[in-house]
């Protein structure tokens, strides 16, 4: 826990002050984490704001502080989410608003940009995020969550408030589609 | 070094690979510092939405309020006794009123008139 209980027990009561100091101290990590979910580093604070946005409005609703960090991951999950649903629609009509050589050209160019792009970390960043392309944005974020965030099965568990087999499943059919992208995205690398 | 450690990937499995990658992924993606407006857009964003909440709190009182209101005066309205202009005689009194017994249309005897057009 970053903040002390008697803090949350504060917020909870309405004291902003409280609530301010308990945004400045998860206001990294919560930062951290939306930039990996959602690969959009524009869209990353407007999207931590509305985690706590749904915080302050729904800290009442929080039986007991102890379950204060499964609660906030619970609602930066539910943030990202509706961010990639959003943006998954406007993709789509973005697209399908370009005729097909327009789409060609488009992919072109950012292949090209690709190719003159030196640094490495962009690099691993491009190949994760496509890779996570093979799985859908629920899957995505479980295994972000999992893989990258280092959550334990508990700690998913209390955030998703299902099972831990169920989750183990979920994991392992989304970590075997992933798997199988990187086997195709290697093939290409080294015919 | 470099094609040491090239073996040493080429003898993982992939699914060790993936976690190499997932972990370079991690360390390529470090938690960013927010922006100095962020805090005061955040609390922006709160002041609004409080401001929404309380019209629509606001509307729902006034709708409620209107409701009540309305209920009261019909209430009161229906309560209010009026001098009735109809009479209290029952259905079947009207109706001999109307069509007392010396009307002949109703009383006399039915006329039937046979014609043979044979003949």
């Amino acid at each position: 826990m970053l903040v002390d209980f008697e803090l949350i027990e504060r917020a909870q009561k309405g004291d902003n002050v409280a609530f301010n100091e308990i945004v400045l101290a998860y206001r990294k990590r919560i930062l951290g984490t939306i930039t990996r979910l959602i690969a959009r580093p524009e869209d990353v604070e407007d999207v931590a704001q509305e985690v706590f946005l749904r915080l302050y409005f729904s800290l009442d609703q929080l039986r007991t502080a102890m379950v204060f960090e499964p609660w906030l991951h619970r609602l930066t999950v539910n943030a990202a989410y509706d961010y990639l649903r959003k943006q998954r629609r406007r993709q789509e009509y973005r697209m399908s608003d370009l005729s097909e050589q327009q789409v060609m050209m488009a992919d072109a160019s950012a292949s090209g940009k690709a190719e003159h792009e030196e640094q490495h970390q962009k690099k691993i960043r491009e190949s994760v995020d496509s890779l996570l392309g093979a799985v859908s944005e629920a899957d995505r974020i479980l295994l972000m969550l999992k893989e990258v965030e280092g959550l334990s099965l508990k700690e998913l568990e209390k955030i998703y408030k299902v099972n831990e087999n169920a989750l183990k499943v979920r994991l392992f059919r989304a970590r075997q589609r992933v798997l199988k992208a990187f086997g195709s995205s290697e093939k290409r690398k080294d015919p | 070094m470099e094609p040491m450690r090239g073996n040493d990937e080429a003898r993982q499995s992939p699914s060790q690979r993936l976690d190499a990658l997932f972990r370079a992924y991690r360390d390529a993606c470090p938690d960013p510092e927010a922006s100095a407006n962020f805090m005061p857009n955040l609390w922006q964003r709160i002041e609004a939405r409080q401001t929404y909440m309380f019209s629509l709190r606001r509307m729902a009182n006034a709708f409620v309020t209107a409701a009540l209101a309305l209920s009261l005066g019909l209430g009161v309205y229906m309560s209010i006794p009026r001098s009735t202009t109809y009479s209290s005689e029952s259905y079947i009194e009207a109706l001999a009123e109307a069509n007392p017994l010396e009307t002949p249309e109703i009383l006399g005897p039915v006329h039937l008139e046979i014609s043979d057009p044979g003949r």
